[in-house]
């Protein structure tokens, strides 16, 4: 065995003993914690570049922990899906882990920074694990550590909304992880797997005898994924939590945390479901009408709200519906569409949320009112907003226009160009709550009314990054395109 | 709490629980039980001697530093040993595949790679029970690292 085939199950090891090493450095060698966080987080995106190239070359690699294979063992996957998932997981967590250097010591306690890298090394990694495996058992326990760090990320602010919030986010969350445990047990007792292509080959034949046990365990995916990820009517607990966070934190969850879900029921509803089950009831319908829902009525909740960074978690709501669009359209270039917002969404709206954590670091000010003209005063920072809006509405030169471009000429493709009315009047409805604040910052004529503190350079370096990003991602959107076309032909 | 009966009881028991923690721990491979198991059984023992006794005896025992690093080192060791396989030619967590000795079916060193995970998570168990007992007590603190708590 040559030391790269090792490299899956690498990327996400590396993240878990970086976790327990970082308490003891803490303790013994405080300085080398923060550069040994940018090591590994960039060790795993170097590992993911590597694995790009050899699914290109070989084609898709397994990889089977401790030597046991499949039905028995646990089995990791690696193919272009999994590594375009990786690729944005771990580019954005570096991206947004460099921000968080400068951010953090402004919002906690010093001694529970060494904790911080704790929970976000578990977080990544069980991230990259729910994106790697190839099992559904080995899912929900990385889901479990997923959920419990996301959660504890939030209430290590420890003050009273966060500690609230995160409460909430638990037993939402562990509500969720509950109905997919179930919905495994049905599938585990219609066919004795968990793996998923064992699960995908059995399933064809144990439609027939347990048609309603599979049913509900579908429904059940729906609902557990669907709650971790915000789906419309399940996203009660995503507001507080987002908004109430630490900002790097809130960029984690909003950019990153919520996408994995979605990622993990594609995976599940194409990977493992055949066909034929999704034939029988309109499952996909049910996601794409609920991902529209969402699309809507999470601008039109982003627009009643005063706080900033509120308004940023309820836009969340509604950009994960395009995405849960794409998933349901069941056409390809709606999933190219749906997998190309993941990427992009999860640059622009942490690009918001640290823009954000920005303006709270520097001036103090949260209220939506109470920025105009702060443009003056902070430029590069509201300028990074603009973009940010810019891409979020979609408007041409950002990443935002090729999802939502895609989306609505796989909604034609399907001959339903309502959905293409829909994205289109929630795309405006983004222009209505995130286009006055960009106006207002800068063209507003009185002077901004608070003091305003230098920033760091390094947070408006990490800005700069995310606003090329964004921009090249409207512009030169061939390669990543190619890349998912490569991806998700095997669906189709 | 000053308590005869219970501190002398809590005495003459705490070895007993203690032995019996790492018996259930080392022969987690042959009989029920295992790490979890045994160290939730030896961080029992532990807890038992704070309350019955005092915070202070308690942490003469087990300091909650030295829980917290024990808590981290066990599980570090888990993912180490993980690696030593992959290191050793075999896939991650690969047991007799990688090389581990395993020996005749029913000793108590028969399984390789697992007799050393399951002590290492034996040890994170244990630690992790006094770590969380220390953060419920003094949970008022609002601190959350163990390391301030006095004990």
């Amino acid at each position: 065995m040559g030391p790269l085939e090792h490299l899956p199950v690498l990327m996400v090891v590396i993240f878990f003993c970086g976790a327990f090493l970082m308490p003891l450095l803490f303790r013994w060698a405080r300085p080398i914690c923060a550069p040994l966080m940018v090591a590994i987080l960039a060790a795993a995106l170097v590992m993911a570049i590597i694995i790009l190239q050899s699914v290109y070359q070989l084609g898709p690699q397994l990889y089977h922990l401790g030597g046991w294979p499949p039905p028995w063992g646990i089995e990791l996957k690696v193919d272009l899906l999994r590594v375009y998932m990786l690729l944005v997981l771990f580019v954005i967590s570096l991206w947004i882990f460099i921000y968080a250097l400068r951010d953090l010591g402004n919002e906690l306690k010093e001694e529970l920074i060494g904790w911080y890298y704790t929970l976000y090394a578990l977080l990544v990694g069980s991230m990259a694990g729910i994106a790697l495996t190839n099992d559904l058992f080995n899912l929900f326990v990385m889901m479990e550590i997923c959920a419990i760090t996301a959660c504890a990320i939030i209430s290590i602010k420890e003050d009273r909304e966060c500690l609230e919030a995160s409460f909430k986010y638990l037993i939402l969350s562990a509500m969720g992880t509950g109905c997919f445990l179930l919905g495994v047990a049905m599938l585990y007792m219609a066919t004795g797997y968990l793996n998923y292509d064992y699960l995908h080959g059995s399933l064809v034949e144990a439609i027939a005898l347990y048609p309603r046990n599979l049913l509900l365990a579908a429904a059940l995916f729906i609902v557990a994924f669907g709650t971790k990820a915000a789906l419309f009517p399940l996203h009660v607990w995503l507001p507080d939590a987002h908004a109430s966070a630490p900002s790097p934190s809130s960029a984690m969850l909003s950019g990153l945390v919520i996408k994995i879900y979605a990622f993990a029921l594609l995976i599940v509803f194409y990977e493992v479901f055949p066909a034929e089950m999704l034939q029988g009831v309109p499952l996909n319908e049910i996601i794409l009408w609920l991902g529209s829902l969402g699309a809507m009525f999470g601008s039109i909740y982003a627009m009643l709200q005063t706080d900033l960074k509120k308004m940023l978690a309820f836009s969340s709501i509604g950009q994960i519906g395009y995405i849960f669009m794409g998933i349901g359209f069941n056409h390809e270039m709606a999933l190219i569409g749906g997998l190309y917002h993941v990427g992009v969404h999860a640059v622009t709206k942490a690009m918001l949320f640290m823009a954000a954590g920005v303006i709270i670091y520097a001036t103090g000010v949260r209220k939506i009112s109470d920025m105009d003209g702060i443009g003056r005063n902070l430029p590069l920072t509201m300028a990074a907003f603009a973009v940010g809006s810019a891409s979020m509405i979609g408007l041409p030169g950002t990443g935002g226009l090729i999802s939502k471009w895609y989306l609505s000429l796989g909604a034609l493709e399907m001959g339903r160009p309502f959905f293409v009315i829909i994205i289109l009047i929630s795309s405006l409805l983004n222009a209505v709550y995130y286009m006055p604040i960009v106006i207002n910052a800068f063209l507003y004529h009185g002077e901004f009314q608070f003091r305003v503190k230098p920033v760091p350079r390094v947070m408006l370096a990490t800005l700069i990054f995310g606003m090329i990003v964004i921009i090249i991602s409207g512009v030169f959107s061939r390669p990543a395109v190619v890349l998912l076309e490569d991806a998700v032909s095997r669906f189709f | 709490m000053e308590d005869q009966i219970v501190r002398l009881t809590s005495r003459l028991v705490v070895p007993f629980i203690q032995l019996y923690g790492i018996y259930v721990i080392v022969h987690g491979h042959l009989s029920p039980g295992g790490g979890f198991s045994g160290g939730a059984i030896f961080g029992a023992s532990l807890v038992l001697i704070a309350v019955s006794f005092n915070l202070e005896a308690g942490a003469k025992q087990v300091s909650p530093q030295s829980a917290s690093i024990l808590e981290s080192g066990g599980a570090l060791g888990f993912a180490l040993t993980g690696l030593a396989a992959v290191v050793m030619g075999g896939s991650y967590l690969a047991n007799r595949a990688a090389g581990f000795p395993i020996g005749v079916t029913g000793d108590l060193f028969s399984s390789g790679a697992i007799f050393i995970i399951t002590l290492f998570l034996g040890a994170k168990v244990a630690s992790t029970i006094v770590t969380l007992f220390y953060n419920i007590i003094e949970g008022e603190k609002k601190d959350g690292t163990p390391e301030k708590h006095s004990g």
